[in-house]
């Protein structure tokens, strides 16, 4: 069969999560989010606990997602790819190909999901710094 | 972890999990016998196996009961296809490959997807491979099944989440990342196609300016006059232009942008920067159908609000429209009120204006008359000109081409090549002394010249117009914002007589002691020596002039011409020598020409160079009249002249 099965899989979930959030019974669809993300399941929901989670827009309709690491440390995630500033998904997601996403894409994914997502209104010039500050951090 | 939260609460049920999940396999590992209890088993067989990141994709067909020997197991089509999940862990407890069988026990979870038939089932923590035969069991632990390679599906980034059920299902890229196409210009006969949806028409370009990156700025549009249409050449590097790597002009390959000047009913200037240009004659028919009429901006971007001290050029092309020649508005006043125009001082500052990417405003209103706020360029005698005042100033003027020298130095690259213009009028022409005959105009390689106009001033000599030169340091030079015209601007304010017809044939000063070098003159002499040593002569190819020909390789007694690429058979002699004069209207110097064609000379070098029984001797004395020349350089120790002779247009 041509084609990927784990991002279809992973979407599904994450929609059925974003459905069913009333519920009371969530055990269910943790231990379906771990089965599907294994050990960044559990770091991914703490950061929703936590409300890490800052959509950032600005007035030409851009986005870019914040996440606040347990380090303290702001990392970048794109919305329009997955994508993360964050070392482990240089390392799991790009190097290994292990996993679909790192802790940050996932809280991302699990905020909106769950409506734990702050937003924040930016400047173009703002939004352009944090993206261009990200890149001369790796640099 | 947050007490209470939803990562403690998964922790609590994966700690849970995990123990049950080992206690099972330990059970499985002791306990070889199938489970009595077959609810909620699903039994697959496994027909292919991939990995994504670290989980396990099986594509399995369900079977209804377990085979209980190889011989069972019969591939029925009709049997449902699934798609089973193992995690890591599992798939390495499991070891499977195509054509195992394998049991799954609940607590296993099943999951339809949106577009797929196919079921996925997941949380198959509780998985056992079935072996059909005590002998493949055997088989297997003696003989080591080779190992299976398994296929690695890499997933891309690029394929997000949608969350909405209202979103579009299939993952396309967003419209975001759309390229903005190259843009284009329409005037009024395209705009009648063009929706305009567009706010009500402001006439203030400072307005607009303002009103930039407010909500709702895109659709602000100006009126405005359009004063002057050049072009501008593009930087290198520059952002804004480019249609392929065609080389737009003759002096190799460089870009260049349409631009206007255009003028608010408050008098307010601004620079708009258009299109790259596909053909610079497009030039003149801009000039000829966009000067001088009214036309709406919309959509600008702005690129620079510059000022005086940073774009003398620009600004001295502003200083020559002002005052404007009709009153202005003036701005907080109502609509009606206007202001006289005489004391206003020149503007100090310009915004330079560029149009969005995809998004050109520019409505030229070609079928309405001239506006009253347009100042055509006002034409000026050259004699005139040479007696203005002041420092860079723009002037325009008529003038006819008499001789072009192009910059041949070859340090410099073609694209910054300057070309000295030497050219007349009859304001010239019918003056006594006190006033050179014929002016240089230096042409820098930043003033845009078409190929029409290229190829007319090596073709003859011909009536160029000549809109917003600029006038300094005794010099006339031709600049950015210059544009240089054959055909008449349909508006032009004359002062004085029809200055394009001369009187008779050109005349030039005569060489005397106020000479200076890169000028042409008119000489005549006596010869008192000559330079035998650069006498010599040289074939050119008789169809285009070239004067490197080269030795056929097949034949060495023929001379080949590569730019025809022909061999050329009959070869036109060309003879240069170096004579040296004594002209009466300089006394006091060497004078020493070049000479090409005087043919009382050319005898003289052809015996020197082929008979070789002239004398030099014999040639002292001849008189040589009025060669016209070029002046190479002029030195006052020694005092000497050197000169070429020329051939004017």
């Amino acid at each position: 069969m041509d084609g990927s099965t784990l991002p279809a899989v992973a979407e599904e979930l994450l929609r059925e999560i974003k459905k069913a959030f009333q519920e009371t019974s969530q055990d269910t669809f943790s231990s379906r989010l771990k089965f599907i993300f294994g050990p960044s399941a559990v770091p991914a929901l703490d950061l929703v606990d936590q409300r890490s989670v800052t959509r950032l827009k600005s007035p030409s309709g851009r986005t870019l997602y914040q996440v606040l690491g347990s380090s303290g440390k702001l990392y970048t995630c794109y919305s329009s790819c997955h994508f993360c500033t964050c070392p482990a998904f240089g390392f799991s997601v790009l190097q290994k190909s292990e996993s679909l996403l790192c802790k940050h894409i996932l809280a991302v994914y699990l905020s909106q999901a769950m409506g734990a997502c702050q937003e924040l209104a930016v400047s173009e010039e703002q939004l352009t710094n944090i993206l261009l500050a990200e890149e001369e951090d790796e640099g | 972890l947050c007490r209470g939260g939803l990562a403690e609460r998964l922790c609590r049920l994966q700690n849970r999990e995990r123990s049950a999940i080992s206690f099972w396999r330990h059970q499985c590992l002791s306990d070889d016998k199938i489970p009595s209890d077959k609810s909620g088993v699903l039994i697959v067989k496994i027909l292919e196996i991939f990995d994504e990141c670290t989980i396990q994709v099986a594509i399995c067909q369900q079977l209804e009961h377990s085979p209980l020997s190889p011989e069972d197991v019969v591939i029925n089509a009709e049997e449902p296809i699934l798609k089973v999940l193992f995690t890591r862990e599992t798939a390495a407890h499991l070891k499977s490959r195509p054509q195992d069988v394998i049991h799954i026990y609940p607590p296993w979870q099943k999951l339809l997807l949106q577009n797929a038939d196919v079921p996925v089932i997941m949380n198959t923590y509780f998985s056992q491979k079935v072996l059909l035969s005590e002998h493949s069991e055997a088989r297997e632990k003696t003989y080591g099944l080779p190992k299976m390679l398994i296929r690695k599906n890499i997933i891309s980034l690029a394929q997000t989440f949608r969350l909405d059920d209202l979103d579009d299902k299939l993952h396309q890229e967003s419209s975001n990342n759309q390229v903005p196409c190259a843009p284009q210009t329409h005037d009024s006969s395209d705009s009648k196609r063009h929706p305009l949806a567009l706010s009500a028409v402001n006439d203030s370009l400072l307005e607009m300016v303002e009103s930039q990156g407010a909500v709702g700025w895109r659709e602000v549009q100006v009126r405005v006059v359009i004063q002057r249409v050049y072009c501008l050449p593009a930087r290198e590097g520059s952002r804004s232009h480019t249609q392929g790597n065609k080389p737009l002009l003759s002096n190799g390959g460089m870009f260049c942008r349409l631009c206007l000047l255009v003028q608010d009913a408050y008098g307010i200037f601004s620079e708009v920067q258009l299109q790259s240009l596909s053909s610079t004659d497009d030039v003149e028919q801009y000039c000829r159908r966009w000067e001088g009429k009214s036309c709406c901006l919309a959509g600008m971007k702005i690129l620079q609000r510059t000022t005086r001290g940073r774009a003398l050029g620009l600004f001295s092309l502003i200083d020559s429209l002002w005052p404007p020649v009709v009153p202005v508005k003036v701005p907080g006043q109502s609509q009606d009120s206007e202001m006289m125009t005489t004391n206003l001082p020149p503007p100090s500052f310009c915004y330079i204006l560029t149009v969005q990417s995809g998004e050109i405003h520019v409505e030229v209103d070609e079928e309405e008359q001239i506006s009253n706020l347009y100042q055509p360029p006002a034409v000026h005698g050259l004699k005139e000109i040479l007696r203005m005042d002041g420092c860079n100033e723009r002037c325009s003027f008529w003038a006819q081409v008499l001789y072009r020298r192009l910059q041949t130095k070859h340090s410099v690259p073609i694209d910054q090549r300057e070309m000295l213009l030497f050219v007349t009028d009859s304001t010239l022409q019918n003056v006594v002394h006190g006033i050179p005959k014929v002016v240089a105009v230096s042409v820098t390689a930043s003033c845009v010249l078409s190929m029409e106009i290229m190829e007319a001033l090596s073709a003859g000599s011909r009536l160029v117009f000549f809109k917003d030169a600029l006038w300094g340091n005794g010099r006339i030079i031709c600049v950015e914002r210059t544009v240089l015209l054959l055909q008449k601007p349909l508006l032009c304010s004359a002062a004085g007589a029809d200055l394009s017809e001369l009187p008779g044939p050109v005349r030039l000063d005569e060489l005397d002691s106020a000479a200076q070098a890169s000028s042409i003159c008119a000489l005549r002499g006596t010869v008192v020596g000559v330079n035998e040593s650069t006498a010599f002569s040289w074939p050119t190819c008789n169809r285009c002039g070239n004067g490197k020909l080269e030795v056929c390789p097949q034949d060495r007694e023929l001379l080949y011409c590569n730019q025809c690429s022909e061999v050329v058979t009959t070869p036109l002699l060309k003879m240069q020598l170096e004579v040296f004069l004594s002209c009466p209207s300089r006394p006091q110097s060497t004078v020493k020409v070049k000479v090409w064609h005087e043919v009382t000379l050319f005898v003289l070098l052809t015996m020197l160079l082929f008979l070789q029984t002239y004398e030099v001797q014999s040639v002292l004395g001849k008189e040589v009249g009025l060669l016209n020349c070029y002046v190479h350089s002029v030195t006052s120790h020694p005092n000497c002249v050197a000169l070429e002779e020329i051939v004017l247009l």
